[in-house]
């Protein structure tokens, strides 16, 4: 039996068959502004309130005080004090390019895994955290080290991943091969505003829904509608493809 | 003149060979089966690398026969060679991340 780690995001867990699979490394791709960075606040957010388990937020695209108006700006009121509590683990721009001294962050990132005490990670963003390598070889051999290095330490991880241009002519980048599973957050700009969408292309050892539901972003993150497949996009002018 | 003398190393038979080589830890043996190098040339060109730290002792590791055979690493990414003002060798050192990220994989696969 498969053991699953619940994001607690409305109508994403039904489409994951329950959950993402405890341990494995998620790659959430999409444009600018399609929820991936709520999304990862969601998930550490709900973590912690709802599950009980501490979580790690790694930004390299922001700072603290950013994350924090960001997730008051959702609802997640008590982020600030989770935080303080140290239920929520965050390592921010300022931080992690102190310097530009990423080893060192790094190494306290691994003490801090050692630990133990936490459950979820998120890093915002593997785009930059690439730019610490030197060829596209080097990145896809240090995202596998470095998965392999949360997973060893039970961690479950959703990683973002910037997309330039819209799915699916766009060419899927490697890391979407080495990671355990692939969500993929679009969006589609309207007359009456933006159209959301989230596909779950990929889920080792999980069977999920692979259909395309629509979603929305809202008071307290993305709520995904996982009866609305019949709902199709497939026709119409609003279609993501 | 320690510059030329880095040259030379560099431009031994085998040794850019045993540089492109090490991007991950490999012992003498190794390196002298993949890239055809006679094991007495290649030890001898793994210590000139080593002592123009070019190359590194990464580790003692345990051989399945449990004996200790160590292996090396490149410790350099680039070298530059400018012959602008006097001749002079830049050597980049190969990234602290990759190291410690190196470092933390290899303790938790040993564990």
């Amino acid at each position: 039996m498969v053991e699953l780690t619940k994001t607690g995001v409305d109508g994403l867990d039904d489409i994951l068959n329950g959950g993402i699979v405890r341990n494995s490394t998620t790659l959430v791709s999409g444009n600018p502004g399609a929820g991936k960075s709520i999304l990862g606040l969601q998930y550490i957010y709900n973590g912690v309130k709802r599950f009980g388990e501490k979580g790690i937020y790694l930004s390299f695209e922001e700072n603290t005080e950013d994350i924090r108006q960001a997730a008051e700006s959702i609802g997640f009121d008590d982020w600030h004090h989770h935080v303080e509590e140290g239920d929520i683990r965050i390592y921010d721009k300022q931080v992690l390019l102190r310097e530009n001294d990423f080893s060192s962050s790094l190494e306290l990132l691994l003490d801090d895994l050692d630990d133990k005490r936490y459950e979820r990670l998120v890093l915002d963003s593997l785009t930059m955290f690439q730019l610490f390598f030197d060829n596209e070889r080097e990145q896809r051999t240090y995202l596998l080290k470095f998965t392999d290095i949360l997973s060893e330490n039970n961690l479950t991880t959703l990683m973002t991943n910037e997309q330039g241009t819209v799915f699916p002519e766009t060419d899927i980048g490697l890391e979407n091969f080495l990671t355990d599973g692939n969500i993929y957050l679009l969006q589609t700009p309207t007359d009456s505003g933006v159209n959301r969408y989230v596909w779950v292309a990929k889920m080792r050892k999980q069977n999920i829904d692979t259909d395309i539901f629509p979603m929305e972003i809202l008071e307290g993150g993305l709520t995904v509608h996982p009866n609305a497949s019949a709902f199709s996009m497939m026709s119409g002018d609003d279609s993501p493809l | 003149m320690p510059t030329v003398d880095l040259l030379q190393t560099l431009g031994n038979k085998y040794s850019a060979e045993i540089l492109d080589a090490t991007d991950e830890p490999r012992s003498a043996q190794e390196l002298s089966d993949e890239l055809e190098i006679p094991i007495a040339t290649c030890y001898r060109r793994i210590d000139e690398l080593t002592e123009h730290d070019l190359l590194e002792l990464h580790d003692n590791i345990l051989s399945d026969d449990r004996r200790r055979i160590k292996v090396y690493r490149r410790n350099v990414e680039t070298v530059r060679v400018d012959f602008d003002d006097s001749l002079s060798v830049d050597m980049q050192e190969r990234s602290e991340v990759t190291n410690t990220l190196d470092e933390a994989w290899r303790t938790l696969s040993e564990g």
